[in-house]
């Protein structure tokens, strides 16, 4: 019961402090005749950690996607921080959010070219990143700094994903979109990422099978056809 | 210098020629009696029309009329294009139309207003072919700009959704596949320009010189032709992706469903 009323406060705490950075508030997707997204509703604050589990084809990708504006939504709205989801404020979630799948696409020849790409962009292009900013970083995910000279369809999967995650970092994300991220990291890039992802300043909405980061996550929700069947914050239903 | 005429009997002995590879086919068992037929027989006839057609124009040499046949190839080379890259027609006619109309008009006025110099500027024998083959050449440009551009962003959906997510603008997140679309639709036109000469003689060179012009009349003109057909198969090109990137997407930079041909 105490724990009952210590999260009730919590809750309350958040709602009159801070607003959501992600509120779905009834969406339905269609894509090619087909429902994928029905009357979803949730709320994801600062520094939360999430994952949306459940079959495959049960719809928690498109979450991820439909928050990027990549799926047209056909009824409800998606809010990022409670800005409605249009084509003007896209452009901002896709700035603040690193989107990162289970085999990332580098996008470049090499390591080194897959790091600095955003930065070629007109949005980045005033904060390229010193030398010793990428091994600082390559170093925080426990990638040797010679990996930046390797080429960029060489390295592993678990490499790249870290390597996603190393972009995502560099161009300051706050916001981690993780898509099945952890089946392709053993268990030492696992507590790496771990451990990146505890800071509290960043926000995290994953697609995980994996126990042990269902286990990390704050907050799960489960979805089946399409549909938001649970919620569990912090171990509660 | 005439250029000899092929009399009606002489015109039968010709289409005889075509009895021995019809022959060899069907001894090696291909059985293409059909195709072979209806193609000569269409190629026969189209001509024919052509030719009535040509000898219209060129008695009357009027210039709506030649303008009129211009525009009328423009819409024909406009289906074509969309018709071959896979795209529908209700939602690129204009653009590829605007693409192909300006660069085509741009480029043959050039050669025909400030080179060749007619005493008519609008005068059949000049803009016709000349605009005809530079237009020929042009569509195959841009048949491969829009087929290769289409096809890359789609077998690449997933690059390109994360040049988007990298904070890259849709213009900046479609340059790769712009650049190398391009690429692939000038590149026949540089590398026949580099062994033109050298592997065959070109057609248009040998049209010429079969209708009794000095041959370095016909490399010049050839020279002519071949700069015009690079310089309107890349404006064409760029300009008609150029302008398909403002409909083939939604507001979201996402690529339309609906505006790609289903195979």
């Amino acid at each position: 019961m105490q724990s009952f009323v210590v999260l009730l406060r919590r809750i309350q705490f958040r709602i009159i402090t801070m607003p959501p950075i992600i509120r779905f508030d009834h969406v339905s997707v269609i894509a090619h005749q087909k429902t994928i997204l029905s009357d979803i509703s949730f709320a994801l604050f600062p520094g939360e950690k999430a994952v949306l589990c459940g079959k495959s084809g049960s719809g928690k990708s498109s979450v991820l996607r439909t928050l990027l504006g990549l799926h047209p939504i056909k009824s409800g709205m998606v809010y990022f921080q409670e800005q409605p989801l249009t084509p003007v404020s896209v452009q901002v979630i896709r700035s603040c959010a690193a989107y990162i799948g289970q085999e990332p696409m580098l996008g470049a020849e090499s390591v080194r070219e897959a790091l600095l790409l955003p930065f070629q962009f007109k949005s980045h292009r005033d904060h390229r990143p010193t030398e010793a900013q990428l091994v600082e970083v390559l170093q925080r995910l426990q990638l040797p700094a010679n990996i930046l000279s390797q080429e960029s369809n060489r390295i592993s999967g678990g490499e790249k994903q870290r390597v996603a995650l190393a972009r995502g970092l560099l161009l300051g994300k706050k916001l981690y979109l993780l898509d099945e991220v952890t089946s392709a990291l053993d268990a030492e890039s696992k507590r790496v990422v771990f451990d990146v992802f505890s800071d509290p300043h960043l926000t995290v909405l994953s697609v995980a099978h994996d126990p042990e980061w269902l286990e990390r996550c704050g907050i799960v929700f489960e979805l089946e056809a399409g549909q938001l069947t649970q919620v569990r914050r912090d171990g509660n239903t | 210098m005439e250029t000899l005429d092929i009399e009606l009997p002489r015109m039968a002995l010709l289409y005889g020629l075509c009895l021995l590879p019809w022959l060899l086919l069907w001894l090696i068992g291909l059985r293409l009696s059909r195709d072979i037929g209806i193609s000569i027989l269409r190629m026969s006839i189209q001509l024919a029309l052509v030719g009535i057609y040509l000898k219209m124009l060129f008695d009357l040499n009027h210039p709506w009329l030649n303008g009129l046949w211009i525009l009328m190839m423009l819409i024909v080379a406009d289906l074509s294009i969309l018709k071959r890259a896979g795209l529908k027609v209700r939602y690129f006619a204009l653009a590829t139309f605007t693409a192909i109309a300006s660069s085509i008009m741009f480029s043959t006025a050039y050669l025909v207003i400030l080179v060749i110099q007619p005493t008519h500027y609008y005068d059949a024998r000049y803009i016709v072919p000349l605009a005809g083959m530079i237009l020929g050449n042009c569509l195959q440009g841009n048949v491969i700009a829009l087929e290769r551009f289409y096809s890359a962003l789609r077998k690449n959906e997933h690059e390109y959704a994360t040049f988007l997510m990298l904070g890259a603008t849709r213009w900046e997140a479609v340059r790769p596949y712009f650049r190398d679309a391009i690429k692939a639709a000038i590149n026949p036109t540089i590398a026949g320009m580099a062994t033109m000469g050298l592997v065959s003689l070109p057609g248009m060179m040998t049209g010429q010189i079969l209708g009794g012009s000095e041959p370095w009349l016909a490399v010049k003109y050839q020279i002519a032709i071949m700069i015009c057909i690079f310089t309107s198969t890349t404006i064409a090109s760029i300009i008609n992706l150029k302008l398909s990137l403002n409909i083939a997407f939604n507001a979201f930079d996402v690529l339309r469903d609906e505006v790609i041909e289903k195979p």
